[in-house]
């Protein structure tokens, strides 16, 4: 089937979750209220590190409507982390407390009022302990805070690859670089509040409604820190309010409201405040990275070691993986015989970090393409001729065994480059380019990326199902685990199932909530759900037209291969005049003949059983998706301010199943990569404290900050993807912050090198303010 | 804990007598105690646009609004756009051109396009007119492009 003939595919078809949402009938988490449900609210550490001393809550017990209060004595003794080797939290402190957020005791009262009246009444003293905020002192084997005492040192994890030999790589090389690049503290800041609502049916099985990125994984982390029986439990997904990685990884409000509830018999609901969704939602991990590189004086990289120090925060979250996954895009964007890869995760007194759009992928990208148009101009090529002479290509086996195919990567740069005229401005560049006006200079950068296209398979496990049930009236219930993070999801399921059975998405309804029936799947991350969920959808689709082929066969009174499904039609291709409606074939099946219809399709990975966390690299993703970006911009040397004129993003996601939600993914991202760039930050104070956990200190970009954009896609097209497609949602984010570095480069002659380039940044560096 | 006072509001054309506490905000009124859930809660301090709505035809976040200031007053919120089951244009308009992903924001910018299009009558509002409006409606997800459009594409 070639493009031409998609009736569905590749259309930007209506999103099936939009009419619910531009009435604002659809229900978020904080929309829904049981009958009898009791409001909880955590009381959380005031300190950065403490010693918890005594815990009197018989002040607040006496309080009329409030229900239950729980503390540590009342829970399993059980710590958590994603990664359980890690586990390092318990869901309430025991001894200490280790940032300002941790989470103390919690209460469950009548009314948000009386539960937020009441926990002032809870007396906790403390012993207040030295704090450790930077993890470069943190790191230090003399640093006199020891955050986790079972541990010897800070140091929560460590990893160390080599591929080649980068000691002989930097020895055959005519220049190194050692550069150090500093990234941000970025909150996802989803505009939904992190929440939850936990009951206990009439079965006593643990039931939490919360918007969940991974809803399974999310019940198998109950039952580990609530010592019970997964099959005790089930979580039901509810439509989120944005995502954006935040909603991995359990928060501990869930065993809470989930142990509130068992105490009082009663659903409990715990929404966030907005200065708890910054102190306690988790950031992106802040990394101190020191970047060492060879090249040839033809431009040819030899050789790269990168030493990277992250900011872990108080305790571990998804900070092992993002340093393993990010190391696989760090091999295979360009053909470096010789890698290597020393990597610390380390605890500070601040909150916890944890996945975020590009997972490590920004970091990784901000300091590679950075760096390389300080070579660039070394060498005295142009940045795209430099990366031309060294980026992966189809055939190309990187240092770490991936074999790179259906790699669109070449032409995603020269599309961007001959849609911004990137000859005639960059030849430019300099002293007429950068013509003086007033003190404004104008500059434009660019920077390419790669990203998984199909999630990754270092959890052993990559695959997934999905069920299709079709009513006796032709509604199509499609079974899936996809879950609509806002993406768009549900919309990409329904147009590969429309696309196969010949109908249209109207008449498809998607059953994506309850553990209890959507198959078992990971989630929302890495970009894979239009891959893996997309490809379980086809599979179940074309089972279930394979059953409603026999039933039309049967009606026609002709052989299988000459039945056509086709715009809610079907008919005999030896005979189009006699057509039958698709909801009346239905009907016929089950009136006339008596024969329900079913599929069921099965996405199975059998490659991931064979990768570990470490290693294996040549496995690591069934595909990867590509893209590049170049960005316009003019800095005001007076005033320090950026603006961003124009940015070109080009991506290679296979075949675009939607332009619409697609494109939609890129501006987004960009906007947000923008905000990496140049504003957003969470900054801590001397004590640990958050000084701008709100909207207006905080700067997320507004609709009077964004630059004009532009979006291209190149579908190189995908072999193993539904249609051709590969993963789009994350693309976006990962070489913004460093295409607007390198134009700030090419504006001013001066590198930035750390994360966001404020105004105030950008003044330092132009010697205004020292 | 504490007193309530009686008030009147008309909301999307329907008549409430409820008795609210001094501190109680049209936010948690209108979600609350009216069930009205489309007006979001986000950020608290009008710094997000999330729960904005229109008194007497001007948006505003319903989150800075005291309820027991309202005697009287018209309220209208993303429920009262769409009676006898039609969607309005500006409705219409950010379901097709894409300006919905999350759609935590949707309600909220919905409702400060409504008081722009009150504003100018039958005027076509220029670009930056229209970034303006949405200056306070904060979306993660789109970036914005895609909700201009929508704006744009109704006139």
């Amino acid at each position: 089937m070639n493009s031409n003939n998609f009736n569905v595919i590749g259309k930007g078809v209506v999103r099936v979750d939009g009419l619910a949402k531009v009435t604002g009938k659809c229900k978020y988490l904080d929309d829904i209220t049981l009958p009898g449900m009791l409001y909880s609210k955590i009381l959380r550490s005031p300190h950065a590190h403490a010693k918890i001393l005594r815990i009197d809550v018989s002040q607040a017990e006496k309080i009329p409507g409030v229900r239950a209060i729980i503390t540590e004595k009342d829970i399993p003794n059980i710590k958590f982390s994603f990664n359980q080797n890690l586990a390092d939290k318990l869901a309430l402190c025991k001894d200490k407390v280790r940032y300002v957020g941790d989470e103390v005791a919690a209460i469950a009262a009548d009314s948000l009022e009386i539960a937020e009246f009441a926990l002032d009444k809870i007396q906790v003293e403390y012993e207040v302990l030295e704090a450790v905020y930077d993890p470069e002192e943190a790191v230090k084997s003399d640093c006199p805070v020891l955050l986790h005492d079972e541990k010897e040192n800070n140091i929560a994890f460590e990893f160390h690859n080599e591929y080649g030999n980068v000691k002989e790589g930097f020895e055959q090389s005519d220049y190194i670089f050692e550069d150090q690049f500093i990234t941000s503290r970025p909150a996802h800041c989803c505009l939904e509040l992190r929440g939850c609502i936990a009951y206990f049916d009439d079965f006593e099985r643990l039931c939490v409604w919360t918007p969940a990125q991974s809803a399974h994984t999310l019940k198998k982390e109950l039952s580990i820190i609530m010592g019970l029986d997964e099959n005790d439990i089930h979580v039901i997904n509810t439509l989120a309010g944005g995502s954006f990685g935040s909603r991995l990884v359990m928060d501990m409000k869930e065993p809470i409201a989930a142990w509130l509830s068992k105490k009082t018999g009663r659903p409990v609901k715990i929404v966030n405040t907005r200065e708890e969704e910054f102190a306690t939602a988790k950031h992106r991990y802040p990394w101190v990275i020191k970047l060492k590189t060879g090249v040839t004086k033809e431009g040819k990289i030899l050789a790269r070691h990168i030493n990277i120090i992250l900011d872990n925060g108080a305790y571990c979250d998804k900070g092992s993986n993002t340093i393993s996954y990010s190391y696989i895009f760090f091999t295979s964007l360009y053909n470096v015989p010789n890698m290597k890869n020393d990597a610390y995760l380390v605890y500070t007194n601040k909150a916890m970090s944890t996945a975020f759009r590009g997972f490590g992928n920004p970091q990784i990208h901000f300091s590679v393409e950075s760096q390389n148009d300080l070579i660039a101009k070394k060498l005295q090529m142009d940045p795209i001729e430099f990366r031309l002479k060294n980026i992966v290509r189809n055939g190309d086996i990187t240092c770490s065994g991936i074999r790179i195919s259906n790699c669109g990567l070449e032409d995603c740069i020269k599309t961007a480059a001959e849609k911004i005229s990137w000859k005639s401005k960059k030849s430019k560049s300099g002293l007429e380019y950068r013509k003086i006006c007033g003190n404004k200079r104008k500059g434009i950068g660019i920077a390419i990326m790669i990203h998984s296209g199909a999630g990754t398979r270092y959890y052993g496990y990559n695959s997934t199902e999905t069920f299709i049930k079709v009513s006796k009236t032709g509604l199509v219930n499609v079974i899936t685990p996809v879950p609509e993070i806002g993406q768009g999801s549900m919309t990409v399921v329904a147009q590969i199932v429309a696309e196969v059975l010949g109908i249209t998405v109207d008449d498809i309804n998607i059953q994506n909530q309850d553990t209890d029936i959507i198959p078992y799947d990971l989630g929302a991350f890495g970009s894979r759900t239009t891959f893996i969920c997309g490809n379980a959808a086809k599979l179940a689709a074309e089972d279930t037209k394979k059953e409603l082929i026999k039933v039309a066969a049967k009606y026609f009174d002709t052989e299988e291969n000459n039945i056509v499904f086709e715009n809610g039609i079907v008919y005999s291709i030896n005979n189009s005049d006699k057509k039958i409606k698709f909801k009346e074939l239905t009907k016929y099946s089950y009136e006339k003949l008596g024969y329900p219809i079913a599929g069921r399709g099965k996405y199975y990975d059998e490659v991931a059983t064979k990768i570990g966390l470490i290693g294996n690299y040549e496995l690591a993703s069934p595909e990867n998706s590509y893209g590049c970006q170049i960005v316009e911009l003019e800095v005001d040397l007076e005033t320090g301010e950026v603006r961003v004129i124009n940015v070109v993003a080009v991506v290679d996601s296979g075949k675009t199943i939607n332009p619409i939600t697609a494109s939609g993914q890129i501006e987004g991202s960009v906007i947000q990569g923008l905000g990496y760039a140049l504003t957003e930050h969470v900054i801590y104070g001397p004590k640990g404290e958050i000084l701008n956990p709100n909207f207006m200190d905080y700067k997320i970009l507004r609709s009077t900050d964004i630059p004009s954009m532009e979006v291209y896609f190149v579908e190189a097209g995908s072999l193993l993807g539904p249609f051709g497609a590969k993963g789009v949602g994350e693309l976006g984010l990962v070489p913004t912050a460093a295409a607007v570095a390198n134009a700030l480069y090419d504006a001013t002659g001066l590198k930035f090198t750390k994360l966001p380039i404020t105004r105030e940044e950008v003044l330092k560096k132009c010697g205004v303010l020292s | 804990m504490s007193k309530y006072y009686p008030i009147k509001i008309n909301v999307n054309n329907n008549i409430y007598e409820l008795k609210v506490k001094a501190n109680e905000t049209l936010t948690d009124v209108l979600r609350n105690k009216l069930h009205l859930t489309a007006t979001k809660k986000s950020c608290g301090t009008g710094d997000c646009g999330s729960c904005t709505i229109l008194i007497d035809g001007l948006a505003v976040c319903s989150c800075l609004v005291l309820a027991v200031t309202l005697k009287g007053k018209e309220i209208t919120t993303l429920e009262g756009l769409n009676r006898n089951g039609k969607l309005h244009p500006i409705q219409k308009a950010f379901l097709e051109q894409g300006a919905v992903q999350c759609g935590f924001c949707t309600p909220g910018m919905i409702m400060s396009v409504m008081g722009l299009l009150g504003k100018i009558k039958d005027r076509i509002p220029t670009e930056e007119e229209i970034k303006e409006t949405i200056k306070g409606n904060l979306c993660r997800c789109t970036g914005y492009k895609k909700i201009i459009e929508a704006v744009k594409s109704i006139f």
